[in-house]
């Protein structure tokens, strides 16, 4: 294979990206001053070579510890556990959450061949260790896996009988319409409803 | 329910095509082998988005071709369509003209029924054979059914591929979901076979059957509630481990069909079991007509000769008497009762042409 036909290849191996949305890619990088292309080649070796996992909650960080485990202002007695780095950001964007993160780097899914020991259970129980951990929140995806995912977490958490475990609420979108949303969604917001008085 | 037309392009051996279907049906006749079955499986493809006959998408698109396209018209303005790309093994559905993101988003907007020879195997075969005919139906008759049935088949694969790695912790993980999904569909099989019984009783007794004939879900009652779940699946620990798959829930229950006790499968006459799977049919049609509120068309795959002539005209009898589109296939003209006067088609070498004006 060419140079050329590589890159295609490697770009389609990205998520969302089909085959013709990477030659798009590829031939509009062509059409770019070579420095652009030299940036972006320098940007992505200097992700492989600097950025690592942080070694106290999984996102990735170019330090040890990643800004967030550093900073003395986080609560670090509450824990919210996530599948993905980008999941970090999302929860971060909110800005309710003030606790530290545990990111495991996926979900079981033996069909995968990923099984708990793919995942980075080992960080949480590091942090539990610890003994200031009040709560863990598990805040996997409601996925088939995400759910499995925090099903098996609830039985390691088991063995912590004094910290408090909770699962994110699933119900309605702020601003959404009661009609258009799905029967296991309503079926979750009834269960879960809130007393008003 | 009713086809107005259909488009075929690389479709089995048919030529391509856009049909108008007349509202009343149409008769296709012609030798064997010539694509008359091809076009009933077109019809029925958009149903489920898969081949009636089981077969793998790229099997059927025309030998060595890119895929195939199949479109039926159902409605004004509402049009099922399917495209099978065979170099990226691809499938794109449309609804109306807007591409689907999964499938289970454009099952059975468009209905028909199908009645083939081979659903003999219905009676004959074994209970995955009735499982699956009971899902199919289940799963268009009730939204409810579909979700759960692809959230329970999901947790089942996950389940199992961990009881392969020998991984009991992540296995009992997938429980809930396994418990919750399959609860439902425990329920709602039990509920259908309770107000089914007796229809499925009367469409015999019209197909001339007159020996007692019951039918009983046979499965645990207990795992209608998904509390029991647990308790039965770590009971099941062992076998489960040994065998890497899961021996607790509805992928393993069976639809029991039976005759003056004894059970069909096992000791009904070839004509009586002709019967019971042409009954399960009629049940089938009866049971969507209800659930969704319309009639699907019927696709009557040469089911006749299989029947002695004394059924084959009570058959044609219960087909007509109920209304809605009806397309027959039979070698020969004369294979068709005559109590289902339709529109004479004929199929040959794939091509479809609108002749025997003088046979109707």
């Amino acid at each position: 294979m060419n140079v050329l036909e590589t890159l295609i290849t490697e770009f389609a191996r990205l998520p969302g990206v089909g085959r013709k949305t990477a030659q798009r890619l590829v031939y509009h990088l062509l059409q770019q001053p070579r420095e652009r292309m030299e940036t972006l080649a320098a940007a992505i070796a200097g992700v492989a070579e600097r950025v690592h996992p942080c070694a106290e909650c999984g996102q990735p960080t170019e330090d040890a510890v990643c800004d967030i485990c550093r900073d003395p202002r986080r609560d670090a007695g509450l824990v919210c556990v996530v599948e993905e780095p980008s999941a970090v950001a999302v929860v971060e964007r909110s800005g309710a959450f003030r606790g530290r993160y545990v990111v495991l780097g996926g979900r079981l899914s033996p069909l995968d061949g990923i099984g708990p020991d793919a995942l980075r259970i080992d960080l949480l129980g590091r942090r539990l260790a610890g003994g200031d951990v009040r709560e863990v929140i598990l805040a996997t995806n409601s996925s088939l896996e995400g759910e499995a995912t925090a099903t098996y977490l609830q039985q390691v958490l088991a063995g912590h009988p004094g910290v408090r475990v909770s699962r994110l609420a699933r119900g309605l979108p702020v601003g959404g319409e009661l009609e258009y949303v799905d029967g296991v969604t309503l079926t979750h917001a009834l269960t879960a409803r809130e007393e008003l008085r | 329910m009713r086809a107005i037309d259909l488009v075929i392009r690389s479709f089995r051996n048919l030529a391509d095509a856009t049909l108008d279907l007349p509202e009343s049906g149409v008769a296709l006749v012609g030798p064997n082998g010539h694509g008359k079955t091809n076009l009933l499986e077109a019809l029925a493809y958009p149903v489920l988005f898969r081949s009636v006959r089981g077969s793998a998408d790229r099997e059927v698109g025309r030998f060595g071709g890119p895929g195939f396209h199949v479109a039926v018209r159902y409605a004004a303005g509402s049009t099922v369509a399917a495209t099978y790309f065979a170099a990226e093994r691809r499938k794109r559905i449309t609804l109306d003209g807007e591409e689907q993101a999964t499938v289970s988003a454009a099952i059975g907007r468009w209905l028909a029924v199908g009645f083939f020879p081979t659903d003999l195997a219905l009676v004959q075969g074994g209970a995955a054979e009735r499982r699956r005919w009971l899902d199919r139906m289940l799963s268009l008759a009730d939204r409810t059914y579909l979700d759960a049935l692809l959230r329970y088949r999901g947790a089942l694969a996950q389940r199992n591929a961990a009881l392969r790695a020998a991984d009991l912790a992540a296995a009992d993980a997938f429980n809930p979901a396994l418990a919750r999904a399959g609860s439902t569909l425990a329920s709602r099989r039990r509920d259908w076979v309770a107000s089914a019984i007796q229809l499925w009783q009367a469409e015999l007794a019209g197909l001339g059957e007159l020996a007692a004939v019951t039918l009983r879900y046979k499965g645990d009652d207990a795992l209608i509630d998904a509390d029991a779940w647990d308790e039965r699946l770590r009971a099941s620990h062992q076998r489960d481990l040994a065998r890497g798959q899961t021996h607790v829930g509805p992928h393993r229950d069976d639809l029991v069909l039976s005759l003056s006790g004894h059970t069909l499968r096992h000791y009904g006459s070839t004509g009586q079991q002709r019967s019971a799977a042409v009954a399960l049919r009629l049940l089938e049609l009866e049971t969507l007509a209800t659930a969704r509120g319309v009639r699907p068309a019927l696709l009557v795959d040469d089911v006749f000769a299989e029947l002695d002539h004394d059924r084959q005209r009570r058959l044609a009898t219960r087909l007509v008497s109920r209304p809605g589109q009806r397309i027959v296939t039979a070698p020969r003209g004369e294979d068709i009762p005559r109590e289902l006067d339709l529109p004479r088609w004929q199929v040959q070498d794939g091509m479809i042409r609108h002749v025997l004006s003088e046979a109707a």
